[in-house]
């Protein structure tokens, strides 16, 4: 199962494009992903803790577009984003 | 009535003129216009400019959203709201956001316009990474969405 994840915000840092690739072997949640994300950052950037700290205080929106907590479900091939603490005005 | 938009900067400019066009009504006594534009200084650093990054989709949904809210809590006469924010690199004094509001009364305008700037800066996906003079440019942290209320 293949998810795209689309970066926004310091997330965007992640990665010179605008979106990162996973791939899952079977059905995961929010939270599992959540902790791929976490461990790609900590691969990456070991020095910058605030990196880290922003994906654990991230939401997750789904393809529709919703926001979803960290028990929803990815059970196919999907396009979701990530959304690090928001700022605008 | 109400209209949303994330404006490129690139490529326009958020105006005060197309937001009285659309805001005019001869049902409505009281109008109000307020613009968020980006200041010279933040956390003791000379601000030169400011480029915000926007989830467009989730941000025209969030608009949509608070605008209704405001209705049914506010009980709002003869509503109307013009939201627009820009994505983009937005240079000093340059506006980022124009929430332009009309309804019968002034009362109204005032509680109108103060609830969608405070529930964007809650709800809505915008992020701001500010540009500095003579250092590097920052990611401003933010807040969390709250999961529960989105």
């Amino acid at each position: 199962m293949k998810i795209k994840l689309e970066l926004f915000g310091v997330c965007r840092e992640f990665s010179d494009q605008d979106y990162l690739n996973f791939n899952f072997d079977s059905e995961i949640k929010i939270k599992d992903l959540r902790k791929k994300v976490e461990s790609l950052v900590n691969k990456k950037f070991p020095e910058n803790k605030n990196f880290l700290e922003m994906v654990k205080k991230s939401a997750f929106s789904s393809q529709n577009n919703e926001i979803v907590n960290d028990d929803f479900k990815l059970d196919k091939n999907q396009t979701i984003s990530i959304i690090p603490p928001i700022g605008g005005g | 009535m109400f209209h949303c938009e994330v404006i490129d900067n690139s490529k326009e400019k958020i105006t005060i003129q197309k937001a009285k066009k659309f805001i005019e009504s001869q049902k409505c006594g009281a109008s109000l216009y307020f613009l968020g534009t980006v200041r010279d200084h933040n956390n003791d650093k000379t601000v030169t400019g400011i480029t915000y990054d926007s989830h467009d989709v989730m941000v025209k949904k969030s608009f949509k959203e608070i605008y209704e809210d405001a209705i049914n809590k506010l009980k709002l006469e003869h509503p109307t709201a013009f939201v627009e924010h820009a994505k983009g690199y937005v240079p000093l004094g340059g506006i980022s956001v124009i929430i332009a509001v009309a309804c019968k009364h002034r009362a109204q305008v005032y509680e109108f316009s103060r609830f969608i700037i405070e529930e964007i800066k809650k709800k809505t996906p915008i992020w701001k990474k500010e540009h500095y003079l003579g250092e590097e440019t920052t990611w401003l942290e933010g807040k969390p969405i709250d999961i529960n209320k989105a």
